[in-house]
Parts: structure tokens; sequence; C-alpha cells
């Protein structure tokens, strides 16, 4: 029965369907606002979904020379990968989250699914922009996986010390520490990890692969890297994990940072969150997008090491020091 | 660094400043666009001086006995204006009309083509372009006394017999039976 | 199959831009760039994007008048897009030559080896002219679909 229920929450709420129209609503708002930026009108809010319809429809094209079963295994997996995961967000007032126990530490080694996903198809698809994909594509895992481990075990210190009464200690349950938050106030404005919140900021952009970190994706140097040979439904599954993503990733964020509720009703406690994830996505992805270029490989890199994970590792050290 | 948070915001205020076009009708129409290349057939004498000057070989002038035919294919002519430029009675334009997309089987359909016909010269009766009204009038500027009327229907040679007719104080040739070769 | 018509219906509100470039001045590239870039002309207001690789494009711009030396490259790409595709030649290069018509280094025009669908002349055509294909190339792609007579 338990094994029923959760595979229902990883396919209909809050992974999987529900996960995905919330992510297609804000992938669509997300080119809308960045169109408006840029004092264009830009496309209807349903893009995604005609986009979606529209590769549903064009024929599958596999190269002779790849590798066949990890080439359409690629997109199946990115997208179940990201199901499981958005099943373990919690949504404050409406869903606890599934297996409430280190739930954060099995995000941190699901979260890089599509990224894996992605070096998996692009280099089985033996084409060379596909293998320059999946190095750049791994670089930047490497830059941006390290502040969020950092700022995770700052998290799941801080809350493990409290618990703990002023010792040593970890909580890695998302809910004990959503819980914990409501008892003493919000993460996000507490001054010690106010460091770690910034360096969550700049890891948005680097983990959805939007500018000025699509570097494994340029479609002007290596014309969408391990996208390349896809096309019609393999890509539309990419498309639709990568929108699931957006909401696990985005989610992921409110729940650590600002899980606050406002009421008890559970409709208005779920768009208080919608409009929470709205606005992280708005700061953290569009207004970057709409004003940047790409970086480099090696700036991208440098950028990290230099900026986020010392962010993080600096609240790191506050909260081990307090 | 905030100086383009400060461009976004206003980008925001100010709203989108994008052309209806393809949903609606244009608001942009430059002055000085070269659109369609266009003819004017009661000025064009067939000269070829736009077949030659032509850098895209776009111009064809296909002479016969009766008329001649200027045909301009469109999806050749670059809209350099270089025929506009040359040309000496001023028959040919580019008109504003940017509108060029058609499907691949007009290809060969998106021309100009004015077909010109001959008429008989009023004296001997050989087939001639009668020269164009406003032409004569720049031509004869300075001699008012001239019929332009008259002297548009005549061949080259016949005018030519007719001008040194007047420098001698003859009367003209219509009032006359024909000179004989 | 009612839901697959569904699809069909809504797909051409999703043209997505490829963009091959057969040896061009370069000239109607930066016009096809304006279409996307500039805001008064924004494409992406008929759901368009322009993408990076052949296997993601509905809508094929080719700029150029198709020279010998890259004559091969352009038909595999040309093959590697999937159907089905509508193809637009933008500028009079690939139309009809254009002024390099006849040249020893040109072996188009590109409808000798490539089914055409849209043709929009100019030197180059203005951002508006092709907006105004890639509107025509929409009904075109409704009739492969089989939406329209």
């Amino acid at each position: 029965m338990d094994t029923l229920l959760g595979i229902l929450h990883m396919l209909i709420f809050p992974g999987g369907i529900f996960a995905l129209v919330i992510g297609f609503f804000f992938k669509g708002l997300d080119r809308r606002v960045e169109a408006r930026l840029q004092r264009r009108v830009g496309p209807p809010l349903v893009q995604p979904w005609l986009d979606t319809a529209k590769l549903l429809t064009k024929e599958t094209l596999i190269p002779k020379t790849a590798c066949k079963e990890a080439f359409l295994l690629a997109p199946v997996v990115g997208f179940a990968g990201m199901a499981v995961c958005a099943a373990f967000i919690p949504v404050p007032g409406v869903f606890d989250g599934l297996y409430n126990m280190g739930d954060l530490l099995v995000l941190f080694y699901l979260l890089p699914i599509p990224a894996i996903a992605m070096m998996m198809g692009g280099s089985a698809s033996s084409s060379p922009f596909g293998a320059v994909g999946f190095s750049r594509e791994m670089i930047i895992m490497l830059a941006y996986e390290t502040p969020l481990l950092m700022i995770l075990l700052a998290t799941a210190m801080l809350v493990g010390k409290s618990l703990n009464g002023g010792d040593w200690g970890a909580e890695f349950s998302l809910l004990k520490i959503v819980e914990w938050q409501e008892a003493n106030g919000s993460l996000g404005f507490n001054p010690v990890m106010i460091p770690a919140f910034l360096a969550y900021l700049i890891f948005l952009p680097g983990t959805m692969g939007v500018a000025p970190f699509d570097i494994p994706e340029a479609e002007t140097e290596v014309v969408e890297g391990p996208l390349l040979e896809y096309g019609g439904p393999l890509l539309a599954l990419f498309h639709v994990g990568s929108a699931l993503k957006t909401f696990v990733v985005l989610g992921l964020g409110v729940a650590m940072f600002f899980p606050g509720t406002i009421c008890d009703f559970w409709l208005i406690n779920l768009l208080w969150f919608l409009a929470k994830c709205l606005v992280l996505m708005l700061v953290s992805l569009t207004v970057v997008k709409s004003a940047t270029g790409r970086y480099r490989i090696d700036q991208a890199f440098r950028f990290f090491v230099l900026v986020p994970t010392m962010l993080a590792l600096c609240s790191l050290l506050l909260v081990w020091l307090m | 660094m905030a100086g383009f948070l400060k461009v976004l915001f206003r980008n925001l205020l100010e709203g989108p400043s994008t052309d209806p076009f393809p949903l609606g009708p244009t608001r942009m129409e430059p002055e000085r666009l070269r659109g369609k290349v266009v003819v004017d057939e009661t000025l064009c004498m067939g000269c070829g001086i736009c077949v030659y000057s032509c850098v895209a070989g776009a111009i064809n002038i296909q002479h016969t006995e009766e008329g001649h035919t200027i045909t301009i294919w469109h999806n050749a002519c670059c809209r350099c204006a270089s025929c506009k430029q040359f040309c000496p009675v001023h028959a040919i334009t580019l008109v504003k009309d940017w509108h060029s997309a058609h499907e691949e089987r007009d290809k060969y359909n998106v021309v100009e083509q004015k077909s010109i016909q001959y008429e008989p010269c009023s004296v001997c009766g050989k087939k001639i372009r009668p020269v164009p009204t406003e032409i004569l009038k720049k031509l004869y500027v300075n001699n008012s006394d001239i019929d332009l009327e008259h002297v548009q229907h005549l061949c080259p040679a016949c005018r030519q017999l007719e001008d040194a007719r007047r420098s001698a104080g003859l009367p003209a040739a219509a009032e006359q039976p024909a000179v004989e070769s | 199959m009612a839901f697959d018509d569904l699809l069909k219906k809504n797909s051409v509100r999703s043209p997505w831009l490829f963009r091959i470039n057969a040896g061009s001045c370069n000239g109607c590239d930066v016009e096809l760039a304006t279409t996307a870039l500039i805001p008064r002309y924004d494409v992406e207001r008929l759901g368009c994007r322009y993408c990076g690789s052949p296997r993601h494009a509905d809508i094929v711009l080719i700029t150029g008048p198709l020279t010998a030396r890259i004559h091969d490259q352009v038909l595999r790409v040309w093959n590697e897009i999937p159907e089905p595709k509508v193809t637009v030649a933008v500028g009079i290069c690939p139309i009809s030559g254009g002024v390099f018509r006849e040249g020893y280094s040109i072996t188009g025009p590109i409808d000798k080896y490539i089914p055409i669908d849209v043709n929009v002349p100019g030197c180059p055509p203005r951002p508006q002219a092709i907006l105004e294909a890639v509107a025509l190339g929409l009904k075109i792609w409704k009739q492969k679909l089989g939406l329209e007579a």
C-alpha cells in the first residue's frame, strides 16, 4: 500500500502530472517575461505545450552509429529521476513529502540525474558535438554540485544543532527542516544562512542550464551539444524532464529557505508556495537570463568555485562556529 | 551591476515595441524603402540601358516588328536601383511594396512585364515607337511653335527631313505630297 | 484519431527555425538574426525559435547561392531534418542565383536539388518579408499535415 501510494505521489502529485503542469506554466511565463524585459511580445503562455505537441508529431531519427539502447534510455532516465525527485519536495501545509527520512541526501543524489541523462545521451549519440557537450556538462556539473552540497550541509547542520540543543547534529529530513522553520522563522531571513541563499540563487541557473551557464547546450557553439541528435518524442521527453526539474529545484529552494504558510486551507497554501517558487524563478533565472551572455566553460568553472562555493562555505563555517 | 537592472525595469515599463505585422497591419514603412521594380509603359522606349546595367541579369527586353516587351523577374532583382539610375526617360521606379514572399509554384510568375505596341509612322508607314509626350515636351522646350502631336508620330528619318524643311523655310511634309526616296 | 488531430493542429503553432548558409554573403543571415533579436520584428510571437540542430527543425531557411564548395554539405544537412519540414529560400541567391547567376563556382539555383516550398526574394529581403514567408510556410505545413487543402 505504501509503495502504491508512493508511486501515485511520483506520477500525479506532486511529481509527474502536477509538476509537469506547473513546470510548463513556469517555463511559458519565463519566456513571456523574458520577452517583456527585452521589449518584445513573446510567445503565448501555452508555448511549452505546443512545442511538446509538435515534437510528438515529428519522426524519430536514430543515428546509425549511435548506441541505440543508451540513446533511447537517456531521456527516460532523466524524466524518471525528476518525477521521483518531485515526490520528495514538501509543499508546506499541503503535502509532507515522501519518506521523511534523510530526503535531503536522497535529493542531492537524485538532482544530477537529468545532467547525467544528458551526458549519457550525448555520448551515446556518437556525435562529436555530443562528446564536447558531454565534457562541458561534466565540468559544469562538478562546478555547481559543490556549492549545493555545502548549502544542504549548512541547512542540515543549523537545524540539527538547534534540535540537539546546541550540540553537534545534522537533520537531513526536509519535513523536519520545514517544521523547524515554522517554529523558529525562515532560514532565508537568518543572517547566517543568507550567503547560502545567495549561493542557491547562483546554483539555480547553473543547474537549469540557462544563460549565462547554458554552455553544454550552447546552440551557437556546439549546436545544442548532447541534444543535437535527439528529435521528435525523445526530445519532448527531455523537455518534460527539464520542466519537472524547474519545479523540483524551485520547490527545494522554497522549502529550504522560505517555507512559511499563511493559513490552514490547503489550496491557499499551495498557491502561496507556487507564488514563492515563481518569484524565486523570476529573480534567479529570468532576469539573469534576459540580460547576460554566455560564459566560457573555464570562466564558468572559475566563477562557480570563487563565488557560490565561497558563499556556501562561509555559511557552513558560520553554522559550524555558532 | 545595477545598470542592466535599470534597463530591464525601463523595458518592462515601456512595454513591447514590436510591430504587429504578421498578425496585423504594419506600422513600419521607411521613406526610402526600395521594394518592387515598376516600369511605366507610357515612357519606356526600349533602349536597353537597363538590361546592360542590371547586375543580376533580371531584365530582358524582346524586340519584334510589332513592339517590344520588357520583363523584370523579381526573383533575380537585387533592388540595387541601377536601372532607375540609368534609365534616360525615368520609366523605371522602385515602389515601397516589400511583400515578396510567394509559393514555389509562382516562382516564374512574379514578374513585372509590360508590352509596348509600335505604331506606323504617319508619313512613311514604318512601325515606330511613338515618342512619349513628356519626353517631347522636354526635347522641344525651346521650340514652342512645333506641333508636338504631329512630331510624335514621325519616324526618325521623316523627322529629320521635316526639320531640314523647316530650317529652309519650306512647308511641312503633311501639306505636300510625300517626297520620293 | 481525435488526439492525433489535436496534436497536429497545435503543432503548427510551434515552428522551430533552422538556417542553412549555402555560401551566403551574410546579408540575409543578418536579416534572419534581426527577426529573432530585434524587438520590433519579434519572431517568437509565432512560437518560433531558432534551433541549432537540424534534428529539431521544422522550417528550414536557406540563404546563399549554393556554392560548389558547400553543395554536398548543404544537401546532407537538409536530409538530416525530420519530416514534415517546410523549406524556405531566403534572398534572390538560392532562388535564382541572384547576382552570381551562371558563375563558375555556383551550382544553384537550389530548387534543382531540393524541393523548395516558399520563396522570399530580396537582396536581402526585409525582416517583415521573412516573417511573411514564415507565416506562408505555416500554411504549407498545414497542407503537408493534411489539415488544409
